[in-house]
């Protein structure tokens, strides 16, 4: 899906979490600092759940599976994962957000197959994704839609906002800098 | 526990805002639940209505629970605010503005009821129809007034209404409409602040919305479920709330 008004305003993050702290020199200063995972998001993911517990049990059991799965790319002592992980991370995240907030994300995610073989720290792209993404559902009442891409050479994720239910609203796309190494560039 | 508390939950996660509704539809010791998805939309609910209390997020867009509960202290006769939130470094400062509770997402059942234990004590103590005796209405005497302004809807001005006439006072928000031989009329005061003005000359606070004038009741009439209904002499059926039940029944000797 295109951004609805033509107009697309670009941010940059530069890598506050998740950058490799690569050296001009090639060789890593710092292990990269993985992103904290957000105690309100958790909160809330799980008031969720509770809510369909009774409504709708099954829904419910893929909330809290979800939940699961996103603490455990986060917890594990790992200072990098590849970026097709972190981009799965990513899509269990905006699943959790569609379940808190139903029928008003719309996400649209890179194939696996076509991924760099690039690394970055966990939560690398989920926590800018969600800082942007809570804006986005906080100022709208009607549906966003995202859409991520990963350049080639695994520099950098870009993440496409906008509103289908505004068509006045301006595009957002946030350019989250990796600095990750590729697969043949770390050799 | 006693029952009888309407509550107001804000909250822009719409799933958040089912959980919360659903355990507060459940509990014993609430009568009504209203929802809003914003600080906004939850202004428009309490300007319509008096609420015990506010079970509030504390992230919201446009307004935040926190700037909202700091407006709320203006008003003359603020609900509680209880925060109910997946931030849990927000409850300094939510105590800091006299927020009565703070419950963090997802919110258990045992700590719910702890909380709106805390919003029933805040909220007025028991009525005052707890004396024992005979009702002594006093008019002209013991301290209430004899008469009271109320605005005339033919022609504008205000209408002298003796209070001896007036049968029920029921909250408008901000008004009362009070009911007396003459027809309805809206009065510009608080339904809390004509239960004090109004205690010397008879009236009681049955219910959390309804004040009436005891010597205008025929009939006491209990419900199954602990409430009653208080019958008066023009037919008109006056819910009681189950705290009051048992006072009432001893002022009235019923």
């Amino acid at each position: 899906m295109q951004p609805t008004s033509g107009r697309v305003r670009v941010r940059r993050r530069t890598g506050r979490y998740g950058s490799t702290g690569m050296h001009p020199s090639g060789n890593h200063a710092t292990p990269p600092a993985p992103a904290p995972v957000s105690v309100h998001f958790v909160n809330n993911v799980l008031a969720a759940a509770a809510s369909y517990i009774e409504v709708e049990p099954d829904t419910a059991r893929d909330v809290l599976a979800s939940l699961g799965a996103f603490l455990s790319h986060r917890l594990r002592d790992r200072p990098t994962v590849p970026l097709a992980q972190e981009l799965d991370h990513v899509g269990t995240y905006l699943r959790l957000e569609q379940a808190r907030f139903p029928g008003r994300l719309e996400a649209e995610l890179p194939p696996a197959g076509g991924l760099p073989a690039a690394e970055c720290a966990p939560g690398a792209v989920q926590a800018p994704l969600a800082d942007a993404l809570g804006r986005w559902l906080g100022e709208r009442t009607g549906r966003v839609h995202v859409a991520i891409r990963a350049r080639l050479d695994g520099s950098t994720v870009d993440a496409q906002f906008d509103g289908p239910d505004d068509p006045g609203s301006t595009a957002e796309r946030i350019r989250i800098a990796l600095a990750a190494r590729s697969a043949g560039a770390a050799a | 526990m006693s029952a009888g508390l309407a509550i107001l939950a804000v909250d822009d996660e719409p799933r958040a805002l089912a959980d919360i509704k659903h355990l507060l539809d459940t509990s014993p010791s609430v009568d009504r639940v209203a929802t809003a998805t914003s600080a906004k939309e939850a202004l428009v609910y309490l300007s319509g209505g008096r609420y015990d209390a506010l079970f509030l997020d504390v992230h919201m867009p446009e307004i935040e629970g926190m700037a909202l509960a700091r407006l709320l202290r203006r008003f003359a006769d603020p609900p509680a605010v209880v925060f109910v939130t997946g931030h849990p470094d927000a409850a300094v400062e939510a105590f800091e503005i006299q927020a009565l509770d703070f419950l963090v997402k997802p919110v258990g059942r045992e700590r719910l009821e702890a909380a709106l234990d805390r919003v029933e004590a805040h909220s007025r103590p028991p009525v005052p129809v707890g004396a024992d005796g005979p009702i002594a209405p006093s008019p002209g005497g013991g301290g209430g007034p004899d008469v009271v302004a109320v605005d005339n809807p033919k022609g504008g001005g205000k209408r002298l209404v003796r209070l001896e006439t007036i049968s029920i006072a029921q909250a408008n928000g901000d008004y009362a409409r009070i009911v007396c031989d003459d027809g309805r009329f809206l009065l510009r005061t608080p339904l809390s602040q004509l239960e004090k003005d109004w205690a010397p000359s008879g009236f009681a606070r049955v219910h959390r919305a309804y004040l009436v004038n005891l010597t205008h009741a025929v009939e006491l009439r209990a419900q199954l479920n602990g409430t009653a209904m208080l019958i008066m002499r023009d037919g008109t059926e006056v819910p009681v709330a189950r705290r009051n039940v048992a006072a009432l029944r001893r002022r009235l000797h019923a």
